[in-house]
């Protein structure tokens, strides 16, 4: 039976990140890397980019071709885990096959969430989220379509976007009262709606599909909640996603709201790791564990899981719920909570030519921040929310375009500009503290 | 590893370096074509400043960068060579996620290519960087580490 030091089960951003952690610090233990799609790592948030031709082929790698050889990684693309077992310490593929392990790492992402809507099993639909969706979705606009999508997330407003790009006819179909409720919040939701439909995307929110039909193939007709009909040739699903927890599941790991880990990325079970998007880690803004969905976040994730599967003690610092997006030429940045409930928060927002921008604060520490438009500078805010910074002083200069480190103490400034990049701690100087 | 770390104390807000900034990444290298006839580069330093205090600040090439770890494409990489922190204009796709995680905001969109950031890249054709070699006050150092 084969055997790896290191089992990884996935092939994204976690799964890649962990293994270049692992490499920096074991350059021989074995590698054993399982992907369930027959692709070379690529980046899922490029598909829509790739469907509007924006990236080709090439652009969608995430790392070069001579990767997993350079990283002695064993890949075996197209081989999906269907069990693992803990006590043995064995995985098994579909095809039967069984390797042993030293650790692993579970990578398993996520899984596009597909309401129970009658008629919905007539139509052939896409859930757009993965390559070879946006395959079917490229060779299915060949020539122009009418595409209805549910769902006004992430997912479902890039796929408009792309399929815009395509020449399609596009209607989104919204449940909650605007675009992007979860991301964004409501002024910024309204920016992105105007952009869309400026491009002459229809938006419908407020209501939700309760029949579709099937005309063949991916042609349909769907009967709104209000009573409309709309004819699609071609039909998206996005109304959520949901972690992959079955393996982990079935192997008796806890599970509630995601793969559970301490703050070494590590499940009760011994020597198994997670990461990624199936996995709840410490939101720092939140300060409990949370499944923050994300691709920035799945790579820290995955790079501190690697670290300490490698031996070193490294505690995941903890992230927060963070998006930067760009609709029609605007983009919008936010980090922490963007929709605060209406006790307890302190919101400051301003609107000018430039853009829009708003910060939330809890007492005195940041905890929020959007900026749409004008996002120069932005990731200043992103820090301070990260380090839970108390900004008594500067709340004010926030939002002005100069806000910088010239308003942060000088000692405070000396240590994250001459020491903190390096990884040092500034001689005499606190926690960084911004106020 | 190079650094190069701004001393507030010299720094008279002249932004001297903002401007051999941009004419370093521009096409002819010259300061009047730069500046009046090509496509004006994005500057890639930030003189900050606020009463009598000023000091200059551009990308730190963190050792743990931020920006490497998020970046979705895989642009960001970092130089196994210089160490130097540097996005690969062929690959950004202009997501903007390393302008949400840069604690020093030291990425900027270069919005004429849309799709592309601008950072400091340590001027590789040069022995010492343009900002620092064109401060008054070496207001800029440049350190090894």
């Amino acid at each position: 039976m084969q055997r790896y030091d290191y089992a990884i089960v996935g092939n994204s951003a976690a799964a890649v990140n962990a293994v270049e952690s692992i490499r920096e610090r074991d350059g021989d233990g074995s590698i054993g890397l399982f992907g369930e799609e027959k692709h070379r790592c690529y980046s899922r948030p490029l598909i829509s980019y790739l469907v509007a031709g924006e990236i080709g082929t090439k652009g969608m790698y995430y790392r070069p071709s001579n990767w997993y050889r350079k990283m002695s990684v064993e890949f075996r693309p197209g081989e999906r885990v269907t069990s693992i077992s803990a006590a043995r310490k064995t995985v098994t593929t579909g095809s039967g096959e069984k390797a042993k392990w030293g650790k692993m790492l579970l990578a398993t992402g996520f899984t596009p969430f597909t309401p129970p809507i009658d008629g919905l099993e007539e139509v052939e639909y896409i859930t757009f989220v993965s390559w070879d969706d946006a395959r079917r979705m490229l060779s299915l606009t060949a020539k122009p379509v009418r595409a209805l999508v549910v769902g006004a997330g992430l997912i479902g407003m890039k796929a408009a976007e792309a399929l815009r790009a395509r020449g399609a006819a596009v209607t989104v179909v919204e449940k909650l009262d605007r675009v992007l409720p979860l991301a964004l919040d409501a002024r910024a939701s309204g920016l992105v709606a105007e952009r869309c439909q400026a491009a002459q995307i229809d938006i419908l929110t407020g209501t939700g599909v309760s029949r579709l039909s099937g005309r063949g193939g991916h042609k349909g007709a769907a009967v709104l909640e209000d009573g409309a009909e709309l004819d699609f040739d071609l039909l998206v699903m996005a109304v959520g996603v949901r972690p992959r927890t079955e393996l982990a599941e079935a192997a008796d790991l806890p599970c509630e709201g995601g793969i559970r880990v301490d703050e070494h990325q590590r499940t009760p079970g011994r020597d198994i790791y997670a990461a990624g998007d199936a996995v709840s880690a410490m939101d720092v803004v939140l300060g409990k564990p949370s499944i923050n969905a994300l691709w920035p976040v799945a790579a820290l994730q995955g790079k501190y899981a690697g670290m300490n599967m490698a031996g070193e003690e490294a505690p995941y610092p903890g992230c927060n719920s963070m998006n930067a997006v760009e609709f029609f030429g605007l983009p919008v940045l936010s980090a922490g909570i963007v929709n605060p409930p209406e006790d307890g928060y302190q919101v400051i927002m301003r609107q000018d030519e430039g853009g829009y921008r708003k910060v939330v604060l809890r007492g005195d520490v940041l905890v929020g921040m959007l900026v749409a438009g004008r996002i120069e500078r932005a990731g200043i805010l992103t820090s301070l929310i990260q380090e839970r910074a108390n900004v008594r002083r500067v709340k004010n200069s926030l939002l002005d375009e100069g806000f910088g480190h010239i308003h942060l103490p000088r000692a405070v400034r000396k240590a994250r500009i001459e020491y903190a990049a390096a990884g040092l701690e500034a001689p005499g100087a606190g926690k960084g503290r911004g106020g | 590893m190079k650094r190069i770390i701004p001393r507030e104390e010299y720094c008279i807000g002249c932004r001297l370096c903002e401007i051999h900034c941009i004419v370093q990444h521009s096409c002819s290298k010259d300061i009047i074509k730069a500046f009046k006839k090509e496509r004006r580069q994005v500057k890639r330093i930030e003189v900050e400043e606020e009463g009598h205090v000023s000091f200059a600040l551009q990308c730190r090439h963190c050792d743990e960068a931020p920006c490497v770890t998020a970046c979705l494409s895989g642009a960001m990489r970092r130089d196994a060579e210089t160490g130097a922190v540097t996005s690969d204009p062929e690959r950004c796709v202009g997501c903007w996620t390393c302008i949400l995680v840069c604690p020093f905001g030291a990425v900027r969109r270069d919005e004429a290519e849309r799709k592309v950031v601008g950072k400091c890249d340590f001027c590789p054709d040069l022995e010492v960087p343009a900002c620092v070699a064109n401060c008054p006050n070496e207001a800029l150092v440049l350190v090894e580490e």
